[in-house]
């Protein structure tokens, strides 16, 4: 007696796939020229530790703050965030349409999807430091600069997180507006609007958290803000000072993103 | 009325989805059209309205050629066909007013829509709409808290607010359980008889079929294989249409007078 043979396979079971060479020679080309990188750049560890006097003699003056210069910093505070809140809600507004152009769910057609992403493209190659540098060498030192600057900043990074967001929305509503003699306007406002508002409305929060932080560095090139006067104080090495704005500008960022965080998660 | 003349579609790959289809169906009319996933059920449906476009021949809709309207006159007939859809393809996030709203955005001007601010006739069209679905409560909740039968009510709501002439109903219960879908068929059944509009409907279960349409049209692979009163359609028919003999999954097996309802 044999045992009943099993059922003949109809298909042959595939055979495992190669693992692609692609991951290890990829780490190996990153490890050389990481290693490449540092060598022409002189990168040293050891003079961290042949200076580490003179750095812990500032880092000591910096942390002996001076609590009495708190009055003076108030107002560029201030300054500081009318800037992020005027550059943040201007900004986040014209990226909208910007946004809805450049994705393909929304666009109007191929060649303004394109012309709309190269211009995205080239506001993002600039960082926020550069434009604030050329607003202010055009317009002079002061908070329009810095607003000029922070704008150009916040329209790409909006316009590219929104317009990825689109990209990922339920379609099947769109249909619809469309089945019932909706205008492309029409149909993106009624159908696209209502799905990427919460985060939209959350991607705003953030960007007004980044210009809080993007104000203080652009504010060193005459930018307006708590960036001017910190490098005012940086010029003449006031460390209790700085150290004075160092702890300020950390609780206010703190504070901002513990606010931006608890509205963000009621949002989406 | 709306003539189908010579109407083919190939899609993007070559997939021939309609073969040359010539069919009448006249204004008022229930009709059913039942064929296996993949025979052009959902293509027919969309060509006459043009979310597909027509490879060759042509749809005529009210004396208005689809294949030659341009982008505005399409609009314009769209305006006029009421669309319903298997996944209801309502937007979960805003009020069911809202998504009833779209129905009214043919006429609303594009500032309007923009902003949101409905006119107050529009409002009331949407109401009614929802009235005749029987799920006017239900106006200012959230879309996505309703169940699947109220969402569908719903897209057949908003189809309603357009005031249309035609009626297209894309497997409008495949995503329901059975007491729900024969709610929702009852629903249309009534519309087509109290409101006269002209209802074409996409099924896949026989027994449904039979029971609602007037008249039943079978696809098999793009092509019409079947054109007749829904009586005659008997389970002969049914299996040239499948090109199969037929299985339990073919049918929804509740009875319409199922007291659930």
């Amino acid at each position: 007696m044999t045992k009943p043979a099993p059922a003949a396979p109809t298909t042959r079971r595939p055979s495992k796939p190669r693992p692609s060479l692609l991951l290890p020679l990829g780490l190996v080309a990153g490890v050389i020229f990481t290693l490449w990188a540092a060598w022409t750049i002189h990168f040293d560890v050891a003079r961290i530790a042949a200076n580490w006097d003179r750095g812990i003699t500032i880092i000591g003056e910096v942390l002996d703050v001076d609590w009495s210069f708190f009055p003076r910093t108030v107002e560029p505070m201030i300054q500081t965030f009318q800037i992020a809140i005027i550059a943040a809600i201007v900004g986040c507004a014209v990226a909208l349409p910007f946004a809805f152009i450049a994705s393909r769910v929304t666009a109007f057609n191929r060649w303004s999807m394109t012309l709309d992403r190269w211009v995205l493209n080239v506001i993002r190659a600039l960082p926020d430091l550069l434009y604030a540098m050329i607003f202010v060498a055009a317009l002079s030192v002061g908070p329009t600069a810095g607003i000029l600057a922070l704008i150009f900043f916040n329209l790409g990074v909006m316009a590219k997180l929104l317009s990825e967001t689109v990209d990922a929305v339920d379609t099947g509503p769109m249909e619809a507006a469309q089945a019932a003699g909706a205008t492309h306007v029409q149909t993106v406002r009624s159908s696209v609007l209502p799905q990427v508002l919460p985060n939209y409305v959350s991607f705003a929060l953030y960007i007004f958290e980044l210009n809080i932080r993007a104000s203080t560095v652009i504010g060193l090139t005459g930018a307006g803000g708590i960036g001017v006067l910190l490098g005012a104080q940086l010029a003449r090495f006031n460390f209790p000072q700085i150290g004075m704005i160092i702890v300020e500008i950390f609780v206010v960022v703190l504070l901002i993103e513990l606010a931006s965080n608890a509205l963000r998660r009621r949002l989406v | 009325m709306i003539r189908f003349e010579n109407a083919s579609v190939v899609y993007r790959g070559g997939v021939h989805a309609l073969r040359d289809l010539t069919l009448e169906i006249a204004d008022g009319e229930m009709l059913v059209i039942v064929g296996l996933s993949g025979a052009g059920k959902s293509t027919l449906i969309r060509v006459i309205n043009g979310l597909v476009p027509l490879a060759s021949g042509d749809v005529i809709v009210d004396g208005k050629s689809i294949a030659k309207a341009s982008s505005k006159e399409l609009r314009e007939i769209r305006s006029r066909i009421g669309m319903i859809f298997q996944t209801f393809n309502l937007v979960k996030r805003t009020s069911v007013l809202d998504n009833v709203m779209m129905g009214r955005l043919h006429t609303t001007p594009w500032y309007r829509s923009l902003t949101g601010r409905w006119r107050a006739d529009d409002i009331e069209i949407a109401m009614r709409s929802l009235e005749r679905v029987d799920i006017v409560e239900k106006a200012y909740v959230r879309a996505a808290n309703l169940s699947g039968g109220q969402q569908q009510r719903v897209g057949i709501a908003r189809a309603l607010a357009q005031e249309p002439s035609i009626l297209l109903a894309d497997e409008p219960v495949a995503s329901l359980d059975p007491p729900t879908s024969h709610v929702v068929m009852r629903d249309l059944q009534r519309i087509n008889r109290e409101l006269g509009i002209t209802t074409i409907v996409n099924l896949h279960f026989l027994d449904l079929a039979r029971v609602y349409a007037q008249r039943i049209v079978g696809l098999r692979g793009g092509e019409l294989v079947f054109d007749g009163p829904g009586s005659d359609a008997d389970e002969a028919v049914f299996r040239d249409i499948y090109g199969r003999s037929l299985t339990a999954d073919d049918v929804l097996e509740t009875s319409p007078a199922s007291p659930s309802l």
